[in-house]
């Protein structure tokens, strides 16, 4: 553009008051014909994101969080503000309220976390309590979102749903690999996960029609430094395959002592549960993790957004691997993100309309689009079958998403070292 | 009153009436956050106060108080959860059943012989034990939990629903905060007086020498019994309380080891054996976990919290193997006088 320099007036005539109001009625458009950029301009919305960053969960929370180190700039750039303010549980309930409350004083406007059901239900009081909306990235009991808040939302399966989902999810891995085990034995841990588990899975079991008799169910503690008389016992019933729920260190320890006993299975299969999927358990097992197999909700990897959120993990976080735990973190960070964008403020109530009133089509992890029913659960999430191989978890069911296929059964631990 | 200031230097019962008073007052210039901090200073120094009756009077380690702690939640939180009965007359039952609880374990413990550190592995095993029947317990709920009725707490209230939030434990966080100083005072009082009765001098022979106090005629086997009775309904007083500030129950965190460890905690920093110690450590173990919680969100570094009060925890019991307190009480000279002879 050329103008003339006595005058400051553009060349082609247009003059300093048409130019005013040109800028003003642009202005006055610019929100509708930009919504995001408009969105930029806002301040970003705090949320305090509660995780068991120390403490025996501390690994687990340590994945969760880097879901919430990239939520930032990948929102970002799809037009979300978003601050993160982070908060360590310690493994432990009382501690996760006291933080809940501190960040709440320090004028956070959401609550995000916090992976373990006991926290997870002590903050959900604290929030509701104090009328502070709260999204629930991971924690599986299904009292959380029956109590009527009105403040907790969750984007998990409740462990019904995920027992339902894991069981079915185990039939179509045989039926895809052709191969129907006739026997199992289920160990489990005996924390409240692991008995909500094993509770759900004696009650669902008859009703999803395994084609498989369960013949002893064994439990031990999450914290067990030995287990080779539980897996004695169950060699002793000579099993078709091993069926688990576990959390990371036994589900290390299990494997273990099945490679010390030469256990051998048709294979080694959690209908959803946190263990067997992680990285530490392939890096720690080497040849041993292979092969082992979880039904558990996962990313989309056929979804844009999964890509992105996958590349800029690999990216930042090169010696680790991206999985369920940072994929919900990021997943519930970008539902509050979206609520705050949509309630075009920070008050509690309008979060909480906004966040009842979600529907995200295109978002990181497997299932349907994200909504919340009357209780506050997101009822669409859908669970993969994921199995270890060439050293790290791989989608091998649903077939529309698998990135591999089944290997069932496993080869034998002899054929492996 | 004269027996619980007895003997007691005039500027230490001044210190105290002062430290009281201001703690009364603190809900005037805090909320929130800080109250919160304050309520588990007090309930800590409650099960502190309740744990070094047994092991701090009557020299009977027990590493299973959080078995008194569940016992007393889930008798009150049933209670509230089913039949709708408040707090209060909920603590009834809490007080019997551990009370019981405690004088079965007592008595299977010192009946047979049972001592030191196998008497505390016999509490861990009765913790263990009750977790796993609460665990499959499905009129309390089993593994997936109690929860008790929330109410929101940022509501305004007149003086009827002042009172009513006292009497059934549903308001806002200051209500709770009175209810518990008001325990921790309580029984701080009433082990004062029942250390300066003959129960008390007899659980001191008992601890410092069992055979010796058996040969001058005291009853042991009464008398450690006593003393685990009383440890266990304190205990269950501040289950209660945890029932209804907390409003969950999970058996798995309730009775979990990890919380018996952290109510001995307080005592051993603050100092065993003494009656302002588990006060002392409880306030201090928690205000410094918590500024180091926030050091550690500043820095970013997780853990840090944890390790730091290791080192704090190690430095206290190399260089004040005491506890705390006994070094504060002289270098502020406030020791007791001994009763003339």
């Amino acid at each position: 553009m050329t103008t003339d320099d006595k005058t400051l007036k553009p060349a082609h005539g247009i003059g300093r008051r048409q130019f005013t109001g040109a800028a003003i009625a642009g202005a006055a458009t610019l929100p509708v014909l930009h919504p995001l950029r408009l969105v930029r301009a806002q301040a970003p919305v705090r949320v305090g994101v509660l995780l068991p960053r120390s403490g025996f969960l501390s690994a687990i929370g340590a994945a969760c969080w880097r879901g919430a180190e990239l939520a930032p700039n990948i929102l970002s750039d799809m037009g979300l503000a978003v601050e993160v303010v982070g908060a360590d549980t310690e493994s432990n309930p009382d501690t996760g309220r006291t933080q809940a409350e501190r960040l709440i004083r320090e004028g956070v406007d959401m609550l995000v976390g916090c992976f373990d059901s006991g926290t997870t239900a002590a903050v959900a009081q604290v929030a509701e309590q104090n009328g502070m909306p709260f999204v629930i990235n991971i924690a599986a009991d299904p009292a959380i979102t029956e109590q009527g808040y009105q403040y907790v939302f969750r984007n998990f399966p409740k462990a019904p749903t995920l027992v339902m989902r894991g069981l079915g999810s185990i039939n179509n891995l045989f039926e895809v690999t052709g191969t129907t085990p006739r026997t199992t034995v289920f160990m489990h841990i005996n924390d409240t996960f692991g008995t909500a588990m094993s509770r759900g899975i004696q009650a669902l079991a008859p009703r999803v029609g395994v084609p498989y008799e369960f013949l002893d169910s064994i439990s031990y503690d999450p914290q067990a430094r030995d287990l080779s008389v539980e897996v004695s016992r169950a060699r002793a019933l000579d099993p078709d395959f091993l069926m688990v729920v576990t959390r990371l260190n036994d589900a290390i320890l299990l494997v273990r002592e099945c490679v010390r006993q030469r256990f051998d299975t048709m294979g080694i299969i959690s209908p959803g549960s946190p263990g067997m999927y992680e990285k530490q358990f392939a890096d720690t097992l080497g040849p041993y993790a292979e092969y082992a197999t979880t039904s558990v909700p996962w990313f989309n990897p056929t979804s844009p957004i999964t890509t992105e959120l996958q590349s800029q993990f690999v990216a930042e976080f090169p010696d680790q691997t991206f999985e369920l735990n940072p994929g919900f973190t990021f997943e519930a960070l970008m539902i509050c993100a979206d609520a705050a964008q949509r309630a075009g403020s920070t008050n509690a109530d309008d979060l909480v309309a906004a966040l009842r009133a979600t529907e995200i089509a295109e978002h990181p992890m497997y299932g349907g689009p994200i909504q919340f029913d009357e209780e506050g659960q997101n009822p669409n999430i859908d669970t993969v079958v994921v199995q270890i191989q060439d050293g790290g978890p791989v989608v091998t069911a649903p077939v529309d998403i698998a990135t591999a296929e089944a290997v069932f059964p496993v080869p034998s631990w002899a054929d492996r070292g | 009153m004269r027996s619980l200031f007895e003997g007691v230097p005039a500027r230490a019962a001044w210190g105290l009436v002062c430290v009281i008073v201001l703690l009364y007052l603190a809900p005037l210039v805090f909320g929130g956050y800080v109250l919160s901090v304050l309520i588990l200073c007090c309930y800590l120094a409650v099960l502190g106060q309740a744990w070094n009756v047994m092991m701090g009077f009557a020299g009977q380690l027990s590493l299973g108080h959080a078995l008194y702690i569940g016992l007393g939640a889930y008798a009150s939180g049933a209670l509230f959860f089913h039949f709708g009965l408040g707090p209060w007359i909920g603590l009834i039952p809490a007080f019997i059943v551990a009370g019981a609880m405690g004088a079965l374990i007592g008595w299977l413990g010192f009946r047979f012989g049972i001592r030191g550190v196998y008497f505390a592995l016999l509490t861990i095993a009765f913790a263990e034990f009750v977790r796993i029947l609460f665990d499959h317990w499905g009129w309390i709920g089993g593994s997936s939990g109690m929860f008790l009725l929330v109410q929101n707490r940022n509501i305004d209230m007149d003086a009827a629903s002042i009172a009513n939030a006292f009497w059934t434990l549903r308001g806002p966080n200051w209500v709770f905060y009175y209810v518990i100083l008001t325990g921790m005072v309580a029984c701080l009082v009433t082990v004062r007086l029942l250390m300066r009765t003959r129960v008390g001098y007899y659980w001191l022979a008992i601890r410092e020498d069992q055979e010796a106090a058996q040969a001058m005629g005291i009853n042991v086997l009464r008398y450690k019994l006593l003393a685990v009775v009383i440890s266990a309904m304190m205990t269950a007083f501040g289950g209660v309380f945890y029932a209804f500030y907390n409003n969950t129950l999970y058996p798995e965190s309730i009775f979990s080891i990890d919380r018996s460890i952290e109510l001995l905690l307080g005592v051993i920093i603050g100092g065993i054996g003494t009656l302002f110690g588990p006060i002392l450590g409880a306030f201090a173990l928690t205000w410094l976990g918590e500024g180091l919680s926030i050091t550690q969100e500043w820095f970013d570094i997780a853990g840090l919290k944890l390790l730091t009060y290791g080192v704090a925890m190690l430095a206290i019991i190399l260089f004040r193997p005491a506890g705390l307190w006994p070094w504060l009480r002289r270098l502020l000279g406030m020791e007791e006088r001994r009763p003339d002879a």
